[in-house]
C-alpha cells in the first residue's frame, strides 16, 4: 500500500489550501496570513498543543499518539515563505501580489504537511509525539535558526527532525536522498584591496590595486586545486571585482572583490574560510599592499545523519517502491536553511519528484498538486514507522 | 642682460592679461573668448597678418621682421584651454566659473607669448619671420594636431617650431630640456573579456570571466618587464577591472579592463600594441574565452630635435644664465600635444620653472606671474638670436 488511501479523499482539500497560499505569498517573517491560516487550520484539526510566534513567525503544533509508551518526539519541518519573483505561470490561481510568487514549491510543503496533521490528528495510529514545525525564512532570512535560537528544540522535546522538499524535473512521486553533506554551505565574502593609488604613468610611485587584485583572484585558485581533498567538494568563485576608478589613467587606490563559497563538508569549509583569509592578506602584502577579508557564513552545511537517512529511505521505499527511491542522490551546491535544525538533532532531509517543469526559483515555476499524496504518505508513515502502535 | 628690460615695464600688464584669463577658463575647443582677446591685442600690436579658426578655435599671428634676407620663418606656440576642476587657490582673481580652472599655466603661456608678440611687433629687431601660434584642446582634444591637419605649417611657411610649460618645481625663471624623447606618448585600451557566465555555484558550466581577466592583468606585466628592453620606458597599467555583476553569487559573462600604455620611443609603442593584443587574446583562449582589445593611440612621444635643443639651451642661457638651465631633464611620463608640431617640424620644447607649487593638474595650482618676464624673454631672444637683425 504505497500512498495511504486516506489522502486520496483529501487531495482535493489539500489543494484548495496549496492554491490559496500560491495566490497570497509572504515573503521572510513577513508569513502571518500564511501563519494564520496554518494555526487555524491545525485548531480545526483538533491538534494537542499549539504555539505562534517562534522565530518570529513560526508556528509549532504538537500531536499526541494514542499511546506514548515509546517516549518518542519526531519532528516534522515545512517552511511557509515565497520568493521576490514576478509570477509568469499564468495559473487561474497565481499570485496575487505583483513581484511575490511561491517560486519554490513552499505553499505545496505547507499544504503537504498541513495533510499529513489533519490524517495525524485523526487517526494517531503510533505510539509517540509528533511535532509540526511549519518555519518562516527559508529563503536567505534563516527562519529554521531562528525557531532553533526561540528554543523550539528543547521546549517540545524533539529528538529526530525530518524536512522534505519538491524536486522539479525529477520523475513524478520519486524521492531522492543521501547521508551525510547534502546540501551546501554557502558562504560570502567580501575582499577590500588597498594598494596606493596614482596616476597611471607613474607606477613606481604606487601600489597597482589592480594588479594586486587579480595576483589575488588567481590566488584564491589554489584553495581548490590544492587544498581541497579532490573528493570533496569545494566551490571558491570571485563573482565580482570592482576597481573604484574605471579612468584610463588613473590607478585605483582601492578594490572591492565579492564571492562565495561553497562547501558539502563542515571541515572543508572551516579550511576554506582560514584559507581564504589567509591568501588574501598575504598576497596583498607580497605587492606592498593590503588587504581585508570580510568572510560571512551563510547555511551551514546540510548534513543528513546516517541512521535517519536510512530510515527516511526505507519510508520513502514504502511509500514509492525501491525502484523510485535513490539513497545516493547526487549532492546539490544550492543551500539550504533546514541545515540549522540538522545541527541540533538527528535527522534528514529528503526531496520528492514532481515531474517536468521550471525548476525552482523560475517565474514559471509552480508546484505540482500531483505529488501531494506522496508527500503526505512520506510523512505519516515517517511518523507511523518510526513510533508504531502498540 | 639676462631679462630683456622692456618686459620689466610690460610685466604689470601681461599679468593683468593672465589673471583675465584665469578669472575666465574655457575648455579644449571652446576657447572663444580667450581666442578673441588673443586677436584684438595682436591687432593692436600691429602684426601684420592674423588669422583665426585654425584647429577650430586657434589663432595664429605673423610679424615680420625689419629685414627678411634669412627667409626664415620660426614658429613659437602657446596653449589656451583650462582643464575641467574646480579651482582651490583661493586668489582674488580665481575662475568665476565653477569645476573650470587653469590649472595647467595655459593662461600664463599665453599671457607670455602675447607679451613676446607684443614686444617683437614694437622693436621687429630681426631678420625673417616669427609667427606666434595660439592653440586650442591641448588637455587631450588634440589641438594642436587639428592645426597641423589644417596646414598651418605649409600656410605660414613654418620652418622651425618650439614650444614652453611653466613646471612646478624648478626654481622659477630656471629652464630645462632635453635633446630626444621628452614628454611620454600616452595611448589607452580597453579590453572586453567574454567568458561564460553562470551561478558561482557551478563554475563548470561556466567559463570564469573573473578569473581570465585577472590572468590578463597579470600576464600583461610581462610587457614591460620582458618584452621591453630595459634601458627604454614603458608603462602598462590596467588601471580599471569592471565586473559586468556586482553579485556575490554571479559569474559574470563580461569583465572591461581599461588602462593606458606609456612610452618614449615609436618602436617600443608599435611593440606595446601588438603584445596588449596577442596577450590578452591568447590568454583568453588558454581558459577558454575570448578577448577584444580596442587599443587607442593617443598623443605621440613628443621628440625634441637634436639641432634646435641646443639652440633653446643656448638662448635659455642667455635669459636666465648658465647655471639655471638644465640641458638633461629628466623625461616626463605625461603627455604634450607639441608632440604633433614637432613630428611636423623640428623644434624643441622647453620646461620654464614656477617655484616651489602644488603640481600641475592640482586644484591648489597656480602660475607664478613671476615667471613671465623669464618666458617672455626666452621667446624674444630667440627669435632675435635665430634670426639676428642684419
Amino acid at each position: 500500500m504505497p500512498v495511504i488511501n486516506r489522502f486520496a479523499d483529501f487531495h482535493a482539500e489539500i489543494t484548495g489550501w496549496r492554491r490559496d497560499m500560491h495566490a497570497h505569498p509572504e515573503l521572510c517573517f513577513e508569513e502571518t496570513r500564511t501563519a494564520a491560516l496554518v494555526e487555524g487550520l491545525l485548531r480545526d484539526f483538533g491538534v494537542d498543543q499549539i504555539k505562534t510566534g517562534i522565530g518570529k513567525t513560526g508556528v509549532v503544533g504538537v500531536i499526541h499518539g494514542k499511546t506514548n509508551t515509546s517516549g518518542k518526539v519526531m519532528g516534522l519541518r515545512a517552511d511557509m515563505d515565497a520568493l521576490p519573483i514576478f509570477e509568469a505561470t499564468g495559473v487561474e490561481y497565481a499570485s496575487t501580489v505583483k513581484g511575490k510568487m511561491h517560486a519554490c514549491g513552499h505553499d505545496g510543503h505547507t499544504a503537504m504537511l498541513l495533510g499529513a496533521a489533519k490524517y495525524l490528528a485523526e487517526t494517531r495510529n503510533f505510539d509517540g509525539t509528533v511535532v509540526l514545525i511549519f518555519q518562516p525564512a527559508e529563503e536567505g532570512g534563516a527562519g529554521g535558526l531562528a525557531m532553533c535560537r526561540d528554543g523550539l528544540m528543547d521546549e517540545f522535546g524533539i529528538q529526530e527532525v525530518y524536512g522534505l522538499h519538491n524536486m522539479p524535473n525529477m520523475p513524478l512521486g520519486s524521492f531522492g536522498i543521501r547521508p551525510g553533506g547534502f546540501f551546501a554551505a554557502a558562504d560570502e565574502f567580501t575582499i577590500t584591496v588597498t594598494g596606493k593609488g596614482g596616476h597611471g604613468a607613474l607606477p613606481h610611485e604606487a601600489i597597482d590595486t589592480t594588479l594586486v587584485s587579480a595576483q589575488i583572484v588567481i590566488a584564491l585558485q589554489s584553495i581548490v586545486s590544492r587544498n581541497a581533498d579532490p573528493l570533496n567538494p569545494l566551490v571558491v568563485t570571485v563573482g565580482s571585482v570592482q576597481t573604484e576608478s574605471d579612468a584610463f589613467n588613473v590607478i585605483p587606490q582601492l578594490c572591492e572583490m565579492r564571492g562565495t563559497v561553497r562547501s558539502l563538508d563542515p571541515d572543508i569549509r572551516d579550511m576554506a574560510e582560514n584559507a581564504v583569509k589567509r591568501v588574501v592578506p598575504a598576497t596583498a602584502r607580497a605587492f606592498g599592499a593590503t588587504a581585508s577579508v570580510d568572510y560571512r557564513r551563510g547555511y551551514p552545511v546540510t548534513v543528513n545523519t546516517p541512521e535517519q537517512t536510512e530510515f527516511a529511505a526505507k519510508v520513502a521505499e514504502k511509500v514509492a517502491g525501491s525502484d523510485n527511491v535513490n539513497t545516493q542522490a547526487p549532492q546539490r551546491m544550492g543551500a539550504e536553511d533546514f541545515s540549522y535544525m540538522l545541527e541540533e538533532r538527528p535527522g534528514a532531509y529528503i526531496i520528492l519528484g514532481t515531474g517536468p517543469g521550471a525548476g525552482v526559483h523560475h517565474p514559471e515555476y509552480n508546484f505540482n498538486d500531483e505529488a501531494i499524496p506522496a508527500g503526505c504518505s512520506y510523512w505519516a508513515q515517517l511518523v507511523e514507522t518510526g513510533m508504531p502502535a502498540r | 642682460m639676462p631679462h630683456i628690460n622692456r618686459f620689466a615695464d610690460l610685466h604689470a600688464e601681461i599679468t593683468a592679461w593672465r589673471r583675465d584669463f584665469h578669472e575666465n577658463p574655457e575648455l579644449m575647443f571652446d576657447v572663444q573668448r580667450t581666442a578673441g582677446i588673443v586677436e584684438t591685442k595682436l591687432k593692436e600690436f600691429g602684426c601684420d597678418t592674423i588669422k583665426t579658426g585654425i584647429g577650430r578655435t586657434g589663432v595664429v599671428a605673423v610679424i615680420k621682421g625689419k629685414t627678411n634676407k634669412s627667409g626664415k620663418v620660426i614658429g613659437l606656440r602657446a596653449d589656451m584651454d583650462a582643464l575641467p576642476i574646480f579651482e582651490a587657490t583661493g586668489v582674488d582673481y580665481k575662475s568665476k566659473v565653477a569645476g573650470k580652472m587653469h590649472a595647467c599655466g595655459h593662461d600664463g603661456h599665453t599671457a607670455m607669448l602675447l607679451g613676446a608678440a607684443k614686444y617683437l611687433a614694437e622693436t621687429r629687431n630681426f631678420d625673417g619671420t616669427a609667427v606666434v601660434i595660439f592653440q586650442p584642446a591641448e588637455e587631450g582634444g588634440g589641438g594642436g594636431d587639428e592645426m597641423v591637419k589644417d596646414g598651418m605649417m605649409d600656410d605660414f611657411g613654418i620652418q622651425e617650431v618650439y614650444g614652453m610649460h611653466n613646471m612646478p618645481g624648478y626654481p622659477v625663471g630656471h629652464f630645462a630640456i632635453r635633446p630626444g624623447a621628452f614628454f611620454a606618448a600616452a595611448d589607452k585600451f580597453s579590453i572586453h573579456v567574454e567568458g561564460k557566465g553562470g551561478h558561482a555555484a557551478k563554475p563548470h558550466d561556466s567559463i570564469d570571466t573573473t578569473l581570465v581577466a585577472s590572468h590578463i592583468v597579470v600576464a600583461l606585466q610581462s610587457i614591460a618587464s620582458r618584452n621591453a628592453d630595459p634601458l627604454k620606458s614603458l608603462v602598462v597599467s590596467v588601471t580599471s577591472f569592471r565586473t559586468e555583476s556586482d553579485a556575490y553569487n554571479v559569474i559574470p559573462q563580461h569583465v572591461e579592463l581599461r588602462g593606458t600604455v606609456r612610452t618614449m620611443d615609436i618602436g617600443v609603442q608599435d611593440m606595446a600594441e601588438a603584445n596588449i593584443t596577442r596577450v590578452a587574446e591568447a590568454t583568453a583562449q588558454a581558459f577558454g574565452a575570448t578577448a577584444r582589445v580596442d587599443y587607442e593611440r593617443g598623443y605621440p612621444v613628443m621628440v625634441n630635435s637634436e639641432k634646435q635643443t641646443e639652440f633653446a639651451v643656448e638662448v635659455a642661457k642667455k635669459v636666465a644664465g648658465d647655471g639655471k638651465v638644465i640641458a638633461d631633464a629628466a623625461q616626463i611620463m605625461g603627455a604634450e600635444d607639441f608632440s604633433y608640431m614637432l613630428n611636423a617640424r623640428p623644434g624643441a620644447y622647453i620646461l620654464v620653472g614656477n617655484g616651489d607649487t602644488p603640481m600641475c593638474h592640482h586644484p591648489a595650482y597656480n602660475f607664478d606671474d613671476e615667471a613671465i618676464p623669464a618666458g617672455c624673454s626666452y621667446w624674444a631672444t630667440l627669435v632675435e638670436t635665430a634670426m639676428p637683425a642684419a
